[in-house]
């Protein structure tokens, strides 16, 4: 043991200075290095993971806005369908109805011209007649004054109230 | 004018630079003491530049602990006991790498010259920490008494005893001679185990200390008798080497020290009952 220690200059003073060193590294590894390091990656990681797992529930969230989304789209798209079906129904039926009425209106507005037509007709041809009359007449006196003869006086009288 | 020449000598002792009363400075310890400086300013730069976004020697750090630690965990196969022994390991690791390093540094050039016995005599003011017996044989003892600690808090004080002084098995004589007369056999044998085993602890101290101290103290002679043939040239090849060599011997020293911290928090005795409870119940269920 003598030799041991001779040999290889075994000095306790100096392995308890070794020792202090070594338990001085590693209070300082374990104070300032390993446990801060450690708690920030712990932590680190915990964000991570919370993030990770908000991402999953926001996909979820997502998934079923856009489900819901669709569903509300399909529905007002179907409604809308209805509603353009029911519009154009009505649409139709109210044409249906302007068409026969304008039809009606149309036909009370022909018979109307018509029996307006009749009445002016009428009143010309009548006029006319008035006209012809008074133009004979002033035919016959023109013809009269020009030929006094009672047998022609009588003859044009009477034709002309045949007129 | 004495113009006598300084030799170098590669002692197996670290040699002695300085004395603080009757204490003496030698140049392994004024490494280590280096190392600690070293490894206080890297501990302090860190910790003062820690961020949630890891950014350049943090990221380093972050690299390495997890990396360690998932090598650990191959090592031990139990997180819990991980994380127990993790800072341990790593310092050990990061001081005892530092000191090999830091030994292999090419600053030889400094130093002092001391009258010996055999002249003039070139002592280097660095010499690596674990290239001096009395720097490795502390981290050994420490490293395996840590151990046996380690043992005590995790399966308690008399399951550790029992290892070494197996009193359980000689107690067992007594209650289970009736069940089983080759206890008799069986019982000494197994205290002799522990005795062996309590052996085996001085052993690893040996072992790990001598394992440290011898490769790093011929890394460094290696480097010293090739600067002699060649200087400059020959030594860088075997430079390089060294500081693989060093890297390797801190991994050896804290892998074992992990590997006997793991060992020490098994419950062999539980194991053991479990495998006979076992191979009985295999022997009922062929029955």
């Amino acid at each position: 043991m003598d030799s041991f220690i001779s040999t290889f200059h075994i000095d306790w003073k100096i392995i308890i200075a070794q020792s202090i060193n070594f338990v001085i590294v590693l209070a300082v590894l374990y104070f300032l290095l390993v446990k801060p390091l450690k708690k920030l990656m712990s932590e680190r990681t915990g964000t991570i993971e919370g993030g990770l797992n908000d991402a999953k529930a926001n996909a979820e969230l997502l998934a079923n806005t856009k489900k819901e989304y669709d569903q509300v789209i399909s529905n007002a798209r179907n409604e809308a369908h209805n509603i353009f079906q029911e519009g154009k129904k009505d649409a139709e039926a109210k044409k249906a109805e302007m068409m026969e009425k304008a039809k009606k209106e149309v036909d009370n507005m022909i018979i109307n011209g018509k029996k307006v037509l009749e009445s002016e007709k009428t009143k010309i041809i009548d006029e006319a007649k008035q006209e012809i009359v008074s133009l004979v007449v002033l035919a016959t006196e023109k013809l009269l004054e020009t030929h006094p003869d009672k047998e022609f006086e009588d003859k044009s009288v009477n034709k002309l109230k045949k007129i | 004018m004495n113009t006598e020449q300084a030799t170098t000598e590669s002692t197996l002792y670290a040699e002695s630079i300085g004395h603080i009363g009757s204490f003496t400075i030698t140049n392994a310890l004024l490494t280590s003491w280096v190392v600690v400086f070293i490894i206080i300013i890297i501990a302090i730069v860190v910790k003062t530049k820690l961020k949630k976004i890891p950014k350049g020697i943090q990221n380093i750090f972050e690299i390495l602990i997890e990396g360690a630690e998932g090598l650990c965990d191959q090592v031990t196969g139990n997180r819990a006991i991980t994380n127990k022994a993790f800072p341990i390991v790593f310092a050990i690791f990061v001081f005892v790498l530092l000191n090999n390093w830091i030994g292999i540094l090419p600053i030889g050039g400094f130093g002092l010259i001391q009258m010996s016995e055999h002249g003039k005599m070139f002592i280097p003011l660095f010499r690596s920490g674990t290239a001096d017996i009395n720097g490795t044989l502390p981290l050994a003892i420490m490293s395996v008494i840590g151990a046996n600690v380690f043992g005590i808090i995790s399966i308690g004080v008399w399951k550790t005893i029992n290892k070494y002084v197996n009193l359980k098995a000689l107690g067992s004589i007594f209650t289970k001679i009736k069940k089983d007369p080759g206890i008799l056999m069986t019982a000494p044998i197994m205290f002799a185990v522990g005795i062996l085993e309590l052996v085996g602890e001085f052993a690893k101290i040996a072992s790990l200390s001598f394992r440290l101290f011898g490769n790093v103290f011929a890394g460094e002679v290696l480097l010293v008798s090739m600067g002699a043939i060649m200087a400059y040239v020959l030594p860088t090849p075997f430079l390089l080497l060294e500081v693989f060599v060093g890297l390797i011997q801190a991994f050896i020293f804290a892998i074992l020290t992990l590997v006997y911290y793991t060992i020490s928090s098994m419950d062999h005795e539980e194991e053991h009952d479990e495998k006979e409870e076992h191979s009985k119940g295999e022997l009922k269920e062929a029955h």
